[in-house]
């Protein structure tokens, strides 16, 4: 008697072949049996005219403070990611010292924009150790999870304040490597650091104080475990990230060590970067180095609104005058009818149609919830203005606090981030679930993939399934997860290959202290198992509790 | 004194959801290479070029990054 069978599905096992009409047998939360299973279970999933994978694997994510009261990490195991990542971009909530928790909860609220409730009510706070964060995470688990630690904490740990001041002793860098080799022996799947980050006062994070001997001596450690090495380079120049690469390189050979770094953005702007960085990552494999490019699949959007200066603006000059004034004189250029007619003018004869009126209203502030998602063209037609009209008239009506979202601004080309995306040395993920809160949505990045890349032919299915499972457990070392095979964990997705997708972005406030974050559901997703149980069926969470730490 | 001298400019989208610039600029040895800026080191930029346009930033010193 098997516990589940997943029947009549196409089943795509996660390893690249091409998918095969079958069965999958599940037995104590590990997989049994692949292809025509006979036998009875106490739970059969019908998919017929479903794919049926392995569970997808997030690799670049910030729950680590969600993970505390949402053990599903909302709504990433609705779209069928079985397996996240915290603790990126050298930032994990252990080891941390009572002593140390205001500063790092700053630097949290910096990346993940969460309200201060979520560190002070959500959560009692227990260890101080990783292993102590391991245990508090794992009581409620419904999806499983690959802690990074972050380089900033084991600085702050080691250093106190003058991790935000200076280079470390060489007493200081044993004592970092004492205690990442603590860290990794409790359940880490490796290091984070940042060359790039900031604390809540724009001041750069502790990883960015550490010199290359630093980095060097903790990587030690990590080849001591063979895992990995996780960086956010200086993205914003390509030949400084390229400087990166080579440094992860030799880092990566010296140690034998897997190493990935993120972002890579495809822009207009810059159509050499992404091909330059992925030429050089060839070069760095070919020299027997692993240094993962790590790519998302969603564009990036660009948002604003009255209340603060944009660089949206950078080709108005006249809304730019305006708007970069104190808040009091920008309000009142925004009510003066002269200088509000010559902005509207500067939009074009349409008065703003053409260049403003994709612009899609976001909620969640100030602006009216009923015109959240729809675009300012249409908002513009039911008040009976025309676009640059509304934009001004209806962020005056509440206080300038109603933002807007130009989508798809950049990394938005599909042909030529489909062929990114599908080179054999690029690491899809790069996601940032937890993060950016209030700026834009970090969930559905998977069913993107599908919808955008393969469903028009970028990748094939089996493609796509094997870069976030089988091909990212391989990157992470994570033995156990990845593929439909006998003896695997039971991590599956059952999904309907032409439905698959992210839905629109909408505002909800399902953050402790009814915090606000941007979010987007899943389409297409039929049922998702977390070694072998049931997590999420037909548009439901279950309340199996069956995930774990799985490093 | 020879220094880097901004001679592109536009608006592009950043990885935080934010507009960002990216500016290219042509050094002393004629080398031109572009560098991203974050949304508020952009506007600092052209609030000290006085510009109001990013095209206006053509022709300026990148030393005015510094002031």
């Amino acid at each position: 008697m098997f516990d589940v069978i997943v029947k009549n599905g196409l089943v795509v096992d996660g390893s690249g072949a091409p998918g095969f009409k079958g069965d999958v047998a599940i037995k104590d939360g590990r997989i049994a049996a692949v292809g025509k299973v006979t036998g009875e279970a106490r739970t059969v999933v019908d998919a017929t005219g479903r794919v049926v994978a392995p569970g997808f694997i997030d690799p670049h994510t910030h729950f680590d403070v969600q993970l505390l009261w949402d053990g599903a990490a909302k709504p990433a195991l609705e779209h069928g990611v079985t397996c996240v990542v915290p603790g990126n971009c050298s930032l994990s909530l252990a080891p941390l010292k009572i002593a140390d928790r205001a500063r790092l909860i700053g630097m949290f609220q910096q990346i993940e924009e969460m309200p201060p409730e979520a560190f002070t009510e959500a959560f009692e706070w227990t260890w101080e150790d990783f292993a102590g964060y391991r245990a508090a995470i794992e009581k409620d688990l419904s999806i499983n999870v690959a802690p990074l630690v972050g380089h900033s904490v084991i600085r702050l740990w080691v250093m106190g304040p003058a991790s935000q001041e200076r280079a470390a002793t060489p007493d200081e860098i044993k004592a970092m490597q004492d205690l990442l080799r603590e860290c990794l022996e409790a359940g880490a799947v490796g290091l984070s650091t940042s060359f790039v980050d900031v604390d809540e006062n724009g001041r750069p994070v502790p990883s960015r104080f550490a010199q290359f001997e630093e980095l060097d001596a903790l990587s030690a450690v990590l080849g001591e475990f063979g895992r990995m090495l996780q960086i956010v380079p200086e993205f914003y120049a390509t030949d400084i990230t390229i400087a990166r690469i080579d440094q992860l390189a030799e880092l990566s050979l010296k140690h034998n060590i897997p190493t990935t770094f993120s972002p890579v953005f495809d822009n207009a702007g810059t159509p050499n970067s992404v091909p330059r960085q992925i030429a050089r990552v060839e070069e760095q494999f070919a020299r027997g180095a692993r240094v993962w490019p790590q790519m998302q699949t969603r564009p990036a959007d660009i948002s604003f609104s009255l209340l603060r200066p944009s660089l949206f603006f950078g080709r108005l000059p006249r809304w730019m005058r305006v708007l970069r004034q104190p808040l009091e004189q920008r309000l009142a250029g925004l009510r003066d009818p002269a200088i509000v007619e010559k902005m509207i003018a500067d939009t074009g004869p349409d008065e703003g149609e053409k260049l403003l009126g994709r612009l899609v209203l976001r909620g969640g502030d100030a602006a009216p919830p009923e015109l959240a998602g729809m675009t300012l063209s249409e908002i513009a037609k039911a008040r009976g203005e025309t676009p640059a009209r509304a934009l001004i008239s209806l962020s005056l009506e509440h206080g300038l606090d109603v933002a807007f979202v130009s989508a798809n601004a950049g990394h938005e080309k599909t042909e030529r981030v489909g062929p990114m995306l599908a080179h054999p040395l690029v690491h899809i993920g790069a996601s940032d679930g937890g993060a950016h809160l209030a700026s834009f949505a970090t969930y559905g990045d998977t069913g993107y993939l599908f919808s955008e890349f393969v469903r028009k032919g970028h990748l094939t299915l089996e493609q796509a399934v094997a870069k976030i499972t089988g091909e990212t457990a391989d990157i992470w070392g994570l033995k156990d997860r990845g593929r439909l095979q006998p003896g695997k964990a039971a991590d599956i997705v059952v999904f309907d290959a032409e439905r698959i997708d992210r839905a629109e972005e909408l505002p909800i406030f399902d953050m402790p202290g009814d915090g606000m974050r941007y979010t987007r559901a899943a389409r297409g997703i039929d049922t998702v198992l977390v070694n072998g149980e049931v997590a999420y069926t037909a548009g439901s969470y279950t309340m199996a509790r069956a995930g774990v730490v799985c490093v | 004194m020879d220094e880097a001298v901004i001679v592109g400019a536009q608006v592009v989208a950043g990885h935080d959801g934010s507009a960002e610039l990216l500016v290219t600029l042509r050094h002393a040895n004629g080398v031109e290479a572009p560098v991203q800026l974050d949304e508020a080191t952009g506007l600092k930029l052209m609030a000290a070029c006085g510009a109001s346009h990013v095209d206006e930033l053509s022709g300026q010193s990148w030393r005015r990054i510094v002031e």
